[in-house]
């Protein structure tokens, strides 16, 4: 690892990222082991003019003491501290560390425990303000001997640090100018999409043949978000996808998942579900499926989808062929849908709605998002607007739209 | 013997002396535990001891230098005092709880590149506020502890060998005694002794005389000496200082006068400071010269009008176990407990019963340096003028 790519990664990160703006705090959060890029974070953020770089590190080893060691009450708890953190959070900067440099920590626990071992309401705090596009923010990854392990099934960073850095175009000459230019195309085809008021989207492909319906005035969002600010920011390095928030009553047929998923220390393999009137009624898998219906089970909703998204061929994820084992890099590999929440950047209007008017509005509401893959070569695409026309999306992986 | 424990074991036997002796959770508080992030493998195992002395919740904030270092180069001047407003909030609330600070520079040189004048600057007062509001109320059980580092073990030892400075922390921290807690039981109980001889003799003042030190310092009527086993207001016993060998009072701060040297190089905000000599007159340091770093002293002196006024006097004997281990750790913690020292700036609250203004000097500043060694004399003064000698090539001559 050289202190130039480190450096340069962290500069991506600050400008195009979360997009700092002076005046700014920037706060990082972070595991202790990802402390050279919070480090090379502090410096890229104090460059771009930060008022304060306010740095938080978690330590998994503590969170396994944690979970093994409080009483019930405790493990939901927010200290006032913590919430005070997330509300400082509205108006500034955020960027969060992402690379498990231990996956297999907390293994031995009590899961319904881990599940549950969370400050609750300083997250619900953080996801409004990151949902009503109060605070630039972004998710990038460091590589960790954990999970090159799982990658590469050796603990060589190297070899991650080349993928990573691929997919976030870092071995582009001028990685800025890269992003600008892969944004504006994401925004470009979420422009087509919406041009188009689509009514569903139809994914076919051997066994699949799955028809998701979308919400009315749908729009699609992709290749970053503005805040009620003005600051443009790519939540997600690297990011390849346009996504919409689907109506969680109206999704129907089969569907076969592409690629391997990662569920909290189990991978799910072959992953099937069929769906009837917006519910995942049936839901087999060559191994893991009860990490899914477990999942599923949390809450009435959780067997309902959130967020649809459609990636081509030309994703960076997608070419490198790499499973990373890590939403934010395996989701952007192709197209992919989540069961749970529903995602709702760039839905105008939501402001103050509870948990019934989102629902009404065909918005899901669930303690649960988990994406997987359901696109490649083999897996068409196609738009249904509203008077029933099929307009083809993805051919062979190839965006059709102009 | 600590060199024949496993390092897992330990870490464990430390870490747990730390949470039982140091600041002896009590069960159901929350453990507020501030460290460096190169410190995570002794946090882990005070996380650990802490919920096994039934904590209710460890809350730990690792900072890391090389960010502070980041924000003193490239950050703007507001950003040098700022106080994040939900770290205000986390420190009200060591109200009634304990708390464990670690130690351990791992690149005691880090921030010696940098503008000393900002280095100096960057310190949270608003914190340090609150936190000196707290112990002022006793309302913290409270210990600090030191993590051997790579870095700490280089400057030390001239290589890394973290392994040789574990030994050395062993010792100073009676590790490798085979009843850790009940060698520290018997440790304390000779510093009260010693203490109590000094509150019973009343002196009036302290007289130092050694190489470039001739320094007189009044003492207080209303303020003890007293050993680091400290209780708080709700009468918890615990010692704030691992290792500890020093009994120490408040001083006047009004009466003062003379030249003071430092015996030994002083580790301050990131830098060393050597050969630190203090010109004092009527209680205030009128004058500052040093080999290397007097800058960030006067940095720190201009910080508060309290600053330049003295407001701690230590004693300590050639017994000292960290004495003994002859090594210079570039770490207060340590080497104020190799031998007498003093510090300007806040006075001990808990050493002190009346009004700040009756005498213990306030300040946001407490930095202890190294005074003594065999060449140091220490004669108490009695209000009639006697000197009665205290101590002398290190040995303590008053009857134990």
């Amino acid at each position: 690892m050289t202190t130039n790519r480190l450096d340069r990664y962290a500069e991506l990160i600050v400008r195009v990222g979360a997009n700092v703006q002076p005046g700014q705090t920037l706060f990082v959060t972070a595991l202790v082991e990802h402390a050279p890029l919070a480090r090379a974070l502090s410096r890229a953020g104090y460059a771009a003019g930060a008022r304060l770089v306010d740095v938080r590190y978690v330590d998994n080893h503590l969170r396994h003491s944690f979970i093994e060691s409080a009483a019930e009450e405790v493990l939901t708890e927010t200290s006032s501290w913590v919430m005070a953190r997330a509300e400082a959070l509205e108006g500034n900067a955020l960027i969060m560390i992402a690379g498990d440099p231990d996956p297999e920590l907390l293994a031995d626990l009590d899961q319904e425990r881990v599940g549950k071992a969370r400050p609750v309401d300083a997250m619900k705090r953080q996801l409004r303000a990151q949902n009503e596009l109060k605070l630039n923010w972004s998710i990038a990854a460091f590589p960790t001997e954990g999970q090159a392990q799982q990658v590469f099934g050796s603990p060589d960073i190297e070899p991650l640090w080349d993928a990573i850095a691929h997919t976030v175009r870092l071995d582009e000459d001028d990685p800025v100018a890269a992003w600008k230019q892969h944004a504006a195309r994401l925004r470009e085809r979420c422009v087509q999409l919406d041009m188009l008021e689509l009514d569903a989207l139809h994914f076919s492909g051997p066994g699949t043949d799955l028809t998701v319906g979308l919400l009315p005035g749908a729009r699609f969002s992709g290749g970053g978000l503005t805040t009620v600010d003005g600051i443009t920011h790519v939540p997600n390095l690297p990011t390849e996808e346009v996504f919409a928030c689907p109506d969680w009553r109206r999704t129907e047929g089969t569907v076969r998942s592409t690629r391997p998923l990662q569920l909290g220390g189990t991978i799910v393999r072959d992953l099937e579900m069929r769906f009837e009137g917006g519910d995942a009624v049936e839901v087999t898998a060559s191994a893991g499926a009860d990490a899914v219906k477990g999942q599923m089970a949390i809450d009435e909703f959780g067997s309902r989808l959130g967020e649809v998204a459609l990636v081509d061929g030309t994703s960076r994820v997608g070419q490198i062929g790499i499973t990373f084992f890590d939403t934010l890099f395996d989701e952007n590999a192709a197209c992919h849908i989540a069961y749970g929440a529903g995602i709702t950047f760039g839905i105008d209007g939501l402001e103050g709605l509870g948990p019934e008017d989102l629902r009404d509005r065909g918005i899901n509401v669930s303690a649960v998002h988990t994406d997987f893959m359901i696109g490649g070569p083999d897996v068409a695409v196609d738009g249904i607007t509203r008077d029933g026309t099929r307009i083809p999306i993805l051919r062979e992986d190839t965006w059709q739209l102009t | 013997m600590a060199a024949d424990l496993d390092p897992a074991e330990r870490l464990r036997r430390y870490a747990e002396l730390a949470v039982r002796v140091g600041a002896n959770v009590e069960e159901g508080q929350i453990v507020f535990i501030a460290a460096i992030v190169e410190h995570a493998p002794l946090v882990r195992a005070l996380t650990r001891a802490s919920y096994a002395a039934g904590a209710r919740y460890v809350d730990v904030t690792y900072r890391d230098q090389h960010v502070r270092k980041a924000m003193i180069e490239l950050g703007p001047d507001e950003a040098l005092e700022h106080t994040p407003d939900w770290l205000k909030t986390r420190f009200h609330h060591l109200k009634g709880n304990a708390y464990i600070a670690t130690t351990g520079d791992p690149e005691p040189e880090l921030l010696s590149d940098l503008d000393g004048e900002r280095v100096g600057r960057a310190q949270m007062k608003e914190l340090t506020e609150i936190v000196r509001e707290q112990m002022t109320a006793r309302a913290i059980n409270w210990t600090g502890i030191a993590y051997p580092t790579e870095g700490w073990a280089t400057k030390v030892f001239g290589e890394p060998d973290v392994e040789r400075l574990w030994e050395a922390i062993a010792v100073c921290t009676r590790l490798d005694e085979p009843d850790p807690v009940a060698a520290w039981r018997e440790h304390m109980t000779r510093l009260e002794s010693r203490a109590a001889d000094l509150n019973r003799r009343r002196f009036d003042a302290l007289r130092y005389r050694g190489p470039g030190t001739d320094f007189t310092v009044g003492l207080l009527e209303r303020a003890r000496w007293m050993s680091a086993l400290f209780r708080t207001a709700s009468g918890r016993e615990y010692l704030p200082n691992m290792p500890t060998e020093e009994i120490f009072t408040t001083p006047d701060a009004r009466r003062a006068d003379g030249v003071i040297t430092s015996s030994r190089p002083l580790a301050l905000l990131g830098d060393i400071v050597e050969g630190l000599k203090l010109t004092v007159q009527g209680g205030r340091i009128v004058d500052v010269e040093a080999k290397h770093g007097a800058e960030l002293v006067r940095g720190q002196l201009a910080s508060d009008d309290g600053a330049r006024s003295f407001g701690e006097l230590a004693l300590v004997d050639g017994t000292s176990r960290v004495g003994r281990t002859g090594i210079t750790f570039y770490d207060t913690l340590f080497d104020e407990n190799a031998t007498c020292h003093v510090a300007y700036g806040f006075g001990i609250p808990e050493t002190f019963e009346g009004e700040p203004c009756e005498g213990m000097n306030v300040s946001n500043v407490h930095t202890d340096f190294m005074v003594g060694g065999p060449e140091l004399e220490v004669d108490g003064l009695t209000a009639a003028g006697d000197a009665v000698p205290i101590l002398r090539e290190d040995t303590w001559q008053l009857p134990e």
